[in-house]
């Protein structure tokens, strides 16, 4: 009995260091970690720009960090992990703008920059950036432009929020993803070794070995749910297609991984007191087979096509 | 993703107009699980032609394509970044004689996910019905042309190749 309860502790303590693990290791991923940009500035023949100003503005925040280039026109920047809009002004040169620039978190980014010689020109992009713009004239005096298109402003006008909404939403469902996926290899090992967790005759080791699998998927299985939960939603999106079978299965498996260790719990008990299962805690494993079908079809139905 | 369009039947040398009636563009993406297409019929577009040149415009929102999965539209959108450049143009010119024959051959420079790619001599079929010129065929776009990210599903990636249809009628006014 001793012998059990200390294993038990092991096993705990075991789960608990890897799901520190796991938690970290993704979240650092979009956590505000300090990293940055290095970059070198230079002029249109390659001859390193000094004294440049480096402006990066977060897009999601809107905070401001300005940085001067050195001797030789390179600068760091330290920021923490997000987008940027960056912009590069020095005296003689047009100010140039790089209108998105994605900070990962784990490798300094590096975003060279040359300006273009002649008069500032305040919030003007180059002329290269400038024919990317939505509503960028035509150089044509003939050819038609948006403006003849009757688009509305909520078509033409790029929307910098909402893209960093975007790119947090798809950074996190790729999380969601990778650790579903993740958590299918100990969901399939746990339900194999249920088959030997029971019964009258089997020793205390196979119940050991379930119910720590068991634990694991459970855990990794919160860390899956977390990402997909907290991922941003974009208002006025109405939802179509296999997303909404898969959110419905949601509804059963999340229920589903909670009653389960419940019930594991109490059956656990009973047949290390010698007991046979019995009374609710005999649901334990059609609700864990119940669990891992919803599951298996949620992860189905987002990876194949019906 | 989208594109186009272009050409013209043949005017009589003065100044005239052309505007899309209608257009539907379709790209396909191909994936080892998944083969998908997105469609948009939100295209407009206009023609002006002027000393022998007829300079288009075509222009489609990122959010009106369609592929029935709200989940793969907004990842979508997300990869080629259609909140911060919403729009894709095409722009092309033809000589106002270019298009007698049953087939045209276009240079498209086209503005997406914040870049410009250019296309050499694509092949359209031209169709007049009625009053309309019916313009169809095929642009071959790549994500790569666009520096797009190839987007994966259970760790693989797309093919590279995302082909777009295109169904445009005209109607010179």
């Amino acid at each position: 009995m001793l012998r059990n309860s200390r294993r038990n502790q092991l096993w705990a303590l075991l789960r608990l260091l890897l799901m520190c693990l796991l938690v970290q290791f993704p979240a650092s991923l979009i956590t505000q970690a300090e990293t940055g940009v290095r970059s070198t500035v230079s002029d249109e023949s390659g001859k390193a720009v000094a004294n440049a100003a480096v402006t990066a503005t977060s897009i999601e925040t809107g905070g401001k960090r300005t940085v001067t280039t050195g001797q030789d026109g390179t600068y760091k920047m330290d920021v923490p992990a997000g987008n940027y809009r960056l912009s590069f002004e020095a005296a003689g040169f047009k100010m140039s703008e790089l209108f998105s620039a994605t900070v990962s978190g784990t490798l300094p980014e590096v975003l060279d920059s040359k300006l273009e010689q002649g008069e500032q020109v305040n919030g003007k992009p180059t002329p290269k950036q400038q024919e990317n713009l939505p509503n960028a004239p035509s150089s044509s005096t003939t050819a038609p432009s948006l403006s003849d298109l009757g688009l509305s402003p909520d078509q033409t006008q790029g929307n910098a929020r909402e893209q960093a909404l975007l790119d947090k939403r798809t950074h996190m469902l790729k999380i969601h993803q990778r650790m579903g996926l993740i958590t299918t290899i100990p969901l399939i090992v746990t339900v194999a070794t249920s088959l030997n967790a029971g019964g009258k005759n089997t020793g205390s080791a196979s119940r050991d070995l379930h119910a720590a699998l068991g634990g694991l998927t459970g855990d990794l299985y919160g860390i899956t749910a977390y990402y997909a939960i907290r991922a941003p939603r974009v208002p006025g999106t109405k939802k179509r297609g296999p997303i909404k079978f898969h959110e419905a299965m949601a509804w059963i498996h999340g229920p589903g991984m909670i009653l389960t260790p419940i019930l594991g719990i109490m059956a656990f008990d009973q047949r290390n007191n010698g007991e046979k299962v019995h009374g609710i805690a005999s649901a334990h494993a059609p609700v864990a087979i119940v669990t891992a079908g919803a599951f298996g079809a949620a992860l189905l139905s987002v990876s194949l096509k019906f | 993703m989208v594109f186009f369009l272009t050409a013209l039947p043949i005017f009589a040398g003065a100044d005239s107009q052309w505007f899309l009636q209608q257009g539907t563009l379709t790209y396909h993406v191909s994936h080892p699980l998944h083969q998908t297409e997105g469609v948009s019929h939100a295209a407009k577009g206009k023609g002006v032609c002027h000393a022998g040149q007829c300079d288009f415009l075509i222009a489609v929102p990122v959010k009106s394509f369609d592929s029935g999965d709200s989940n793969r539209d907004l990842h979508m959108l997300q990869v080629t970044r259609g909140a911060e450049f919403p729009l894709i143009t095409v722009r092309t010119r033809l000589p106002e004689s270019a298009a007698s024959s049953a087939t045209i051959n276009a240079d498209l420079e086209i503005q997406f996910a914040g870049q410009t790619a250019e296309y050499k001599q694509v092949l359209l079929k031209v169709e007049m019905q009625g009053g309309d010129t019916h313009i169809t065929g095929t642009i071959p776009a790549t994500l790569s042309d666009f520096k797009i990210d190839p987007p994966s599903l259970l760790t693989m990636p797309i093919k590279n190749e995302i082909p777009v249809r295109v169904d445009l009628t005209w109607r010179s006014q």
